[in-house]
């Protein structure tokens, strides 16, 4: 019992795990509804579309890498996702979403290949192609709403995993939580036991010893970027799911909120550090942030604030703790 | 860099001027009004840049509708300067920001070019008229009317959902629409401040959701700027409370049809964007021919005018897309039967003047018609 305790403190996404509980807790003091199953299950619902950027975000940031261009990617496959059924209602499901996926991931690669073949660095690259797909859509939808999905697709949406009656009503894990759980198993199964995921590690801690290890570290960078366009087009049809509506203009700034939400999880924007485990944390702790300040009764004007200081104690308790660490390991080397 | 272009330009230029008689060149060529949104990518600016194109062609004028593809102040003062350069008739922009408007707009009207804003102010001493979308406070206090007749009562809770908490026109109609409720209707408590969405229609879904938990009470729902009409409506159907909570949200009518139709959203509220763009570009061709603003006064494409304050030009009434699950037969409609009336007459006239436009305009008059109708109905079950 001792050593899981000890296990457990020793994690670096702690402060995090932390913050959730006391913060569940006083949301659960001011309004019982917080921790019904249907409140949890209806925030993992409406945060999906960031959880699943976030896992395609992960692996970027641990190569050392960012992807500033899937605000406007995921733009691009909720609007061709949109026409592509608004226009033809018997098309099969499945490959609507494979096609999607693979848009993004197309995206990706374009990425991949300007930041590896020609050498431009990863900010400068997606700041580029952010501008240029955003300018795009914009150019060819007009910035029009485009409704009349098919029914099907609605219903897959709405659908949900299981009845369980809480707060008066039935509810189960919806559709979009169940695909942001998948996404986070992939995710992890690729980063923890393939080589490729072993190689992002490895690119993120020192590139030029991964190069000498023998990783292809143009060909994993590459794949990075293809793997954060595909969870992008994932997520373009977690999010058109929700609202059964494309409006191409919301996903303004979603590339702040990813990010931010990857880095809340212990991921490090300089790269090498950071985990799928962290990375869910993080989402969940800006869910319950988000849903909680208002079923908390925050005042509106509060809610930001209140926000930001969550959020700024959450990163300094973990620095924190990790100096601590790191002023007992030099103690180590001297005393030795 | 461009010195050859450059050149080749004023030559041109000097070609032209030269070959023809300048007086020739004042008559035949039509005035140049360039009309600039906010941004153009978004539905509602799509709207009334076809109305402001549409006045272009039915009175003869050159409209140019241009604008930034993103709310961006900076791009919309570079935009002016080279219209600037162009040398144009009029310019009518909608700021994004109108503090950074200001000396681009004062170098326009020092190069003699007539000076317009719609849609949102300018610096009011900086431009020679202004159209506004609508009457602030009428507008404040009407949603507030139908989101009492909604609900179908005046004891009860409700909460404001807004796109921002920066944008100044949001907040005034907010203003107008408590003071109205706090004078009108005492026993109305509102729950909270208004709650931002940021303009997006997926977090005025998830807020709206969460300030259904946090406050089971609730009975209506104000929803200011269009995405909310969309977004709050979406999340009373999913938690199943379309005849429990209602909705009177600002919306493009286009895009609210599906909501309103299980009752989900009550009202959509807004004004006709295709009429703003139209009243601009007529306003606009009006001071151009020498016409001073005066209330009351007839303005050629488009009628009789409302004129506040010298400057301010006032479409007109809001306009509503009400839910067949509402219950709502809009007594508001009623009070302003004798405006839609008028407007109904005015349109005829256009229709008779304006031949190829007769069907349009028809249509129109057909829809104010039953609208008056509908009014005159409220009136007799009222009574």
């Amino acid at each position: 019992m001792q050593k899981i305790i000890e296990k457990i403190t020793k994690k670096k996404e702690l402060g995090v795990f932390l913050m959730i509980i006391i913060l569940s807790a006083l949301i659960t003091m001011v309004n019982s509804s917080f921790l019904t199953l249907d409140n949890i299950f209806d925030f993992l619902r409406s945060n999906a579309t960031i959880g699943i950027m976030a896992f395609g975000m992960l692996p970027v940031l641990i190569s050392g890498g960012i992807d500033l261009s899937c605000s406007s990617v995921i733009s691009l496959c909720a609007v061709v996702a949109g026409y592509m059924m608004a226009g033809n209602s018997g098309m099969n499901p499945v490959l609507v979403v494979c096609l999607i996926m693979l848009l993004g991931g197309f995206m990706g690669l374009i990425n991949g290949v300007i930041i590896t073949k020609l050498k431009i660095p990863p900010i400068v690259t997606t700041l580029g192609t952010q501008t240029i797909i955003l300018a795009g859509v914009l150019l060819y939808t007009n910035g029009m709403w485009i409704s009349g999905l098919p029914q099907w697709f609605i219903d897959f949406g709405k659908f949900q995993l299981g009845s369980i009656e809480s707060a008066g009503k039935l509810t189960g894990l919806s559709t979009q939580a169940i695909l942001m759980f998948a996404a986070a198993f992939v995710t992890w199964l690729m980063l923890k036991y393939t080589l490729v995921g072993r190689g992002i590690y490895a690119i993120g801690g020192n590139r030029r010893s991964a190069m000498r290890i023998g990783y292809n570290v143009d060909r994993i960078e590459i794949f990075i970027y293809v793997y954060a366009g595909l969870m992008t087009g994932l997520a373009a049809i977690a999010n058109i799911s929700i609202v059964g509506q494309v409006d191409p203009n919301t996903y303004l700034n979603y590339e702040m909120d990813v990010i931010s939400v990857v880095v809340l999880g212990g991921a490090s924007v300089m790269g090498g550090v950071g985990n799928v485990f962290g990375t869910v944390l993080g989402v969940i702790l800006m869910a319950v942030i988000k849903n909680g300040l208002v079923l908390a009764r925050v005042p509106t004007y509060w809610q930001k604030v209140v926000m930001g200081l969550i959020i700024l104690i959450t990163i300094s308790a973990d620095v924190i703790n990790r100096k601590r660490e790191q002023a007992k390991l030099v103690r180590v080397d001297v005393e030795e | 860099m461009n010195k050859k272009r450059w050149i080749s330009v004023v030559v041109a230029a000097a070609l032209c001027a030269g070959s023809f008689p300048t007086a020739v060149m004042a008559a035949e060529d039509p005035y140049k009004i360039v009309v600039m949104p906010k941004l153009t990518s978004i539905p509602y600016f799509q709207q009334t840049g076809e109305g402001a194109e549409e006045a272009g062609k039915d009175l003869g004028v050159e409209v140019i509708y241009n604008g930034p593809t993103t709310a961006d102040a900076a791009q919309q003062v570079t935009m002016i300067e080279d219209y600037i350069s162009q040398g144009v008739d009029a310019i009518c922009v909608a700021p994004n920001d109108p503090a950074a408007m200001q000396s681009v707009l004062q170098r326009a009207r020092d190069a003699g070019i007539v000076v317009l804003d719609w849609d949102t102010q300018a610096d009011p001493s900086l431009v020679d008229a202004s159209i506004h979308n609508i009457d602030d406070k009428t507008f404040g206090e009407h949603m507030m009317q139908l989101l009492v007749e909604c609900m179908g009562t005046e004891e009860a809770e409700y909460a404001i959902v807004t796109g921002g908490l920066s944008a100044e026109n949001l907040n005034t109609w907010i203003e107008y629409a408590t003071a109205y409720a706090e004078e009108n209707y005492p026993d109305l408590t509102l729950v909270a401040d208004p709650y931002p969405t940021d303009e997006k229609q997926d977090v005025a879904y998830s807020t709206t959701q969460d300030l259904l938990r946090a406050y089971p009470d609730v009975k209506g729902i104000l929803g200011f700027s269009t995405p909310t009409g969309p977004g709050c409506g979406l999340a009373i159907r999913d938690l199943g409370l379309q005849d429990e909570v209602s909705l009177v949200a600002n919306a493009v009518e286009d895009d609210v049809q599906d909501v309103l139709s299980d009752g989900a959203l009550d009202v959509g509220c807004l004004w006709s964007c295709h009429d703003l763009g139209y009243l601009t570009v007529c306003v606009a061709k009006s001071l151009l021919d020498g016409n001073t603003l005066e209330d009351g006064m007839e303005v050629e494409g488009w009628g009789e005018i409302e004129v506040q304050d010298e400057k301010a030009v006032i479409l007109g009434p809001p306009e509503d897309y009400i839910s067949p699950e509402s219950g709502v037969e809009s007594d508001v409609a009623a009070e302003e039967t004798e405006d839609t009336d008028a407007a109904a007459s005015e349109e005829a006239a256009e229709a008779e003047t304006a031949d190829d436009t007769a069907e349009a305009e028809d249509a129109e008059a057909a829809d104010t018609a039953e609208e008056a109708t509908d009014a005159e109905e409220a009136e007799e079950t009222a009574e």
